[in-house]
């Protein structure tokens, strides 16, 4: 089997050495935050305060506090400082403030999202004027036919983001009940939860109701295509806002899907444009391919330094990050560049002066498979309990192609590929659609570009694309010599797997395959099952 | 004279400053470190869940 | 009734995948092109030498190999395909062609590339795997006559030396429309009174065209077709009239369970149904024959991964204007349990056939082979059928 150098901290940690006993499970939150030494545990005290003055800026305007009582969803954002918290586990010096930059941008960025929801919602704010011009997009969806649309005057709110997709990293109860709904309604439990879950919250209306159109999109999986209709059903029947489903090829490795992917595009930014009255500005949108390039860039050599023996931006924090600027922002937002760079020189920063962020790393993982919203802080822990460090995710190896940034006639014409090429390769579909050549061949690529010896593969159990593949990832990877951790888990329905069950599949192969001991044993269990 | 009554002045605002940033920072930071907003937030949590449940929904399919 | 003359001949073919008579055909010289989808265009793969034939894996037991491969998680079908091909089930196959439309089917596919199920003994084999259309525009169709190309014309002609010209489409189409106005006669008898066929004749026969060789199959086809026509049906009345919906049913005996129960099955909208897979393709003489083929199939396809709206709600008129035009009492929506696209499918149409064309509506899943799930199935067709009765008689109809 491959092996890897261990790779030992000279450095003690500062603070406390087990972060993870401090759950109170009466309380199902942490008994306190954790010591991080005099001078971290400063920092993240100002970033506490940092996020309870954006929460305190949302909620004294008086319709966000109409719309929380509204909406079952908004619980969750009680307990923002909470899942803050599970970004930062164990976490010190530069990888701190690379998971504080980089997630409370996306914090900032859901907040204000829910902000706009509620804006227009016909329910809670009401501002007509505004909804006239807002587009709801899905939640899984790149909004790369909106690069060339003004955003102080076309508004992209992807619905779906605050009311589910973010709203169960902080807390991980908050989905149960959609999914209950969606299943009294007819859905069986064994399609992926997400969609499901998506579709539950349309049938117990509680989504927001605002805009003057929709796109909807084939994201990642036929749960997500079909989930689509009984969402777009009640827009268009019971609320008047008119659908357009952007249909996006599978195959998109196939250059015969290119001019049909393309011409999807053209037909959504009309659609757009006749909904919203607004015209499509190339000046904008070759300003937003520039930045697309510019985030392109920064993720590369991001992932360059992960591929040394000292990583620093990984973990949830990273593929979340990516996800709001690779397919939430799509280089629309200029705010982006700025953290962008500020990640990156953290992370050269930290480079440079050999941090670690555990006692040792004696394995390199990939981490393939699509990450559970409700144990978000596995790969921090993984790393801190034993010594296993997650290089990268699936849902982070996204394009690497940089798409035409300078305003010509041929580059138009191009432009409209590119934007086909990021929507048809949008996060996590560029690897479970396609052919397995993107989701088994390239593993094996990553494997040997980053170094990794183990692959910890997450088994969602509702993912047929990834489950479908099953047996080759088995016999692939013993033909290459690499080990493989299977952890099941269903995405966002802790009642099947429940936390320690998913981190207890870890413990066993690690003591049972491995045979290790962990780099801290109080870290193997966590009562933290009940916990938010 | 003048000067001194200035300083004095002064001096108080500037305890009183001080006073008030070390008081919040005391008290935010025992918040902060005792983790009380989430413990306060959880405690508040099972109300609010009884709320929503109360909460009547137009279910359409 | 008397037994159809053919009913055991049609029902024999249907006990194995690799039947007597697709042993003729490849005797024959023929090249066998088997699909997993009614997504690809069937007659395309009925030129000149070429026969298709669609997989199916009839009495399936043991799916353990494919569950490891595929975990138990992905649909039965899809295991069951898998593990057919693993046991050499369909070695007979000269090429696989498959459209990218569910995951799971096309994972199975992926799976049987990957393991070399096939094709050991041909240098000429090939796997391909196609996009299909998701609306119904000019776009989609120039997306599917390019797939059909690339990935069905191209390499029969070049593996296999196969016609692929617009004279050899329209002559497949032609045959195709034969085996399909056969069908769709046979069909019109279920709309009768008293029909002079079951539901489970009719699927058998019509089954039978999709997984033999039609060029084989077409006589005796047609020789039954007048065999009803002079049939005197039974005196004694169906309980109900059912129209069944949903994912692929090449398990004749879900049928035979329905109609034990007293629930004629008078139409079916399924793949390896007949709607709309035996709607015969109208060709004109302006437009060239593989365009207005893939027009076709998706003009007619009302499979649940089409997305736009029109095509979603169109679904669900489809089946309410066949309820209609077969007189059903009631629809039953049915699943083959794991399926995505007709979970969802299930619960949105079996909410609307009941909320906005007022059938009433029965909702299942099922396992692939239905024989292992016999007990759980017939209660729920029974209360079902009871509950139309009971339906007809506060009407003051006859129950």
């Amino acid at each position: 089997m491959k092996t890897v150098e261990k790779v030992v901290n000279p450095v003690r940690r500062a603070g406390e050495q087990s972060p993870g006993k401090i759950y109170d499970e009466k309380l199902k939150v942490r008994a306190r935050r954790e010591w991080r030494g005099v001078k971290d545990t400063f920092y993240d005290y100002t970033r506490w305060l940092y996020l309870m003055s954006v929460l305190g800026r949302f909620i004294i305007v008086p319709r966000n506090v109409k719309g929380f009582f509204r909406y079952r969803w908004m619980m969750s954002y009680l307990f923002v400082p909470h899942g803050m918290d599970k970004f930062t586990v164990g976490l010190r010096d530069e990888a701190l403030r690379i998971a504080h930059t980089s997630f409370n941008f996306v914090i900032a960025d859901v907040t204000q999202a829910i902000a706009n929801c509620f804006r227009g919602d016909r329910r809670v704010g009401n501002d007509k004027a505004y909804s006239d011009k807002c587009v709801i997009t899905d939640e899984n969806s790149m909004v790369t036919f909106m690069m060339g649309f003004d955003k102080e005057k076309v508004h992209t709110i992807l619905r779906e983001v605050p009311t589910m997709f973010a709203s169960n990293i902080f807390h991980q109860f908050n989905v149960m009940h959609y999914l209950d709904v969606a299943q009294q309604n007819g859905i069986p439990g064994d399609v992926c939860p997400m969609p499901e879950a998506e579709a539950g919250i349309s049938i117990d209306d509680d989504f927001c109701v605002l805009g003057c159109c929709a796109v909807q999109n084939n994201t990642t999986c036929d749960g997500s295509l079909m989930g689509n209709g009984i969402i777009a059903k009640r827009l268009e029947r019971e609320y008047g806002i008119p659908t357009f489903q952007l249909a996006t090829p599978l195959r998109h490795k196939e250059p015969d899907v290119m001019d049909y992917a393309a011409n999807e595009i053209k037909k959504a930014i009309s659609f757009v444009e006749e909904h919203t009255g607004e015209k499509w500005d190339w000046d904008m949108y070759f300003a937003a391919a520039k930045r697309v390039n510019y985030a392109t860039k920064c993720r590369i050599a991001q992932m360059e330094i992960n591929s040394t023996p000292y990583p620093q931006f990984f973990g949830a924090a990273f593929s979340l990050y990516n996800d709001t600027n690779y397919m939430g922002n799509s280089g629309r937002d200029p705010q982006f560049l700025k953290i962008d760079r500020k990640l990156l020189d953290l992370a050269e920063r930290g480079y440079k002066a050999k941090r670690m962020y555990a006692k040792e790393y004696r394995h390199r993982a990939i981490v393939w498979g699509v990450q559970p919203q409700y144990v978000i802080d596995m790969l921090y822990w993984l790393v801190q309990c034993w010594g296993v460090m997650p290089l990268t995710d699936m849902l982070s190896v996204i394009n690497t192609d940089m798409i035409a940034e300078e305003d010509t006639p041929e580059n138009r014409e191009q432009a409209y590929r590119d934007m086909a090429m990021l929507n048809m390769e949008m996060i996590m579909r560029n690897h479970t659609h396609g052919g397995f050549k993107v989701l088994v061949d390239d593993l094996w690529e990553l494997c040997e570009q980053m170094n990794a010896d183990i692959v910890m593969m997450w088994e969602h159990m509702s993912c047929k694309a990834l489950t479908g593949m099953h047996g080759q990832f088995e016999e692939q990877a013993r033909e290459r010599g690499i080990h493989i951790m299977w952890v099941s888990h269903d995405l966002c329905d802790p009642r099947v797997f429940t936390r320690q069950a998913i981190r207890d599949q870890v413990n066993s192969y690690m003591r049972t395959v491995m045979r290790e001991e962990p780099l801290d044993p109080s870290l193997e269990i966590i009562p933290d099952n009940e916990a938010y | 004279m003048c000067k001194c009554k200035l300083f004095n002045v002064l001096l108080k605002v500037l305890l009183r400053l001080l006073a008030v940033v070390l008081g919040f920072f005391v008290v935010t930071f025992t918040v902060y470190f005792f983790n009380l907003d989430m413990k306060a937030t959880a405690l508040l949590a099972p109300w609010l869940e009884k709320w929503y449940d109360h909460l009547e929904h137009n279910q359409y399919l | 009734m008397r037994d159809l003359k053919y009913l055991q001949y049609f029902e024999d073919l249907l006990q194995q995948a690799n039947n007597a008579l697709i042993t003729q055909a490849k005797a024959d010289g023929k090249v066998i092109a088997a699909y997993t989808c009614e997504n690809v265009p069937e007659p395309l793969l009925n030129l000149d030498r070429a026969v298709s034939i669609r997989l199916s894996a009839p009495n399936t037991g043991s799916i353990d190999i494919a569950t490891y491969y595929m975990t138990n998680l992905l649909c039965e079908p899809s295991r069951a395909l898998l593990e057919r091909a693993i046991e050499g089930g369909f070695n007979f196959a000269d090429c696989v062609i498959t459209p990218d439309g569910c995951t799971m089917m096309n994972r199975c596919v992926e799976n049987m590339e990957l393991l070399k199920t096939m094709g050991k003994d041909n240098p000429n084999f090939f796997h391909e795997y196609m996009e299909i259309a998701f609306k119904n525009t000019e776009d989609d169709v120039d997306l599917a006559v390019l797939q059909c190309a690339n990935h069905v014309l191209t390499p029969l002609r070049e593996k296999y030396g196969i016609d692929i010209s617009d004279a050899a489409i329209r002559k497949a189409v032609d045959e195709h429309n034969r085996v399909c106005r056969v069908i769709r006669a046979i069909s019109e008898f279920r709309k009768e009174e008293h029909p002079r066929l079951t539901g489970y004749e009719f699927h058998v026969l019509c089954l039978a065209t999709y997984v033999c060789p039609k060029y084989l199959i077409i006589d005796k086809l047609e020789e039954t077709l007048e065999e009803i026509r002079t049939r005197e049906p039974d005196d004694k009345p169906w309980r109900a009239r059912v129209l069944v919906v949903g994912s692929e049913t090449d398990d004749s005996g879900f049928i035979k369970l329905i109609e034990e129960q007293g629930a004629f099955v008078c139409c079916d909208r399924f793949c390896f149904g007949s709607y709309p897979g035996r709607v015969p393709i109208e060709l004109n003489d302006t437009e060239d024959a593989l365009r207005q083929v893939c027009r076709h199939y998706i003009t007619h396809c009302h499979c649940p991964r089409m997305m736009s709206m029109d095509k979603v709600y169109g679904r669900k008129k489809y089946v309410a204007d066949l309820a209609k035009e077969y007189r059903a009492d009631g629809v039953i929506y049915q699943q083959v349990k794991f399926c995505d696209p007709w979970a969802y499918e299930r619960m949105l149409g079996s909410s609307m056939l009941h909320q906005d064309y007022g059938f009433p509506v029965l909702s299942v899943d099922r396992p692939y082979n239905v024989s292992s799930s016999v007990g759980q199935l017939r209660t729920r067709v029974q209360a079902f059928v009871e509950s139309i009765e009971i339906k007809k008689i506060q009407r003051g109809e006859n129950a």
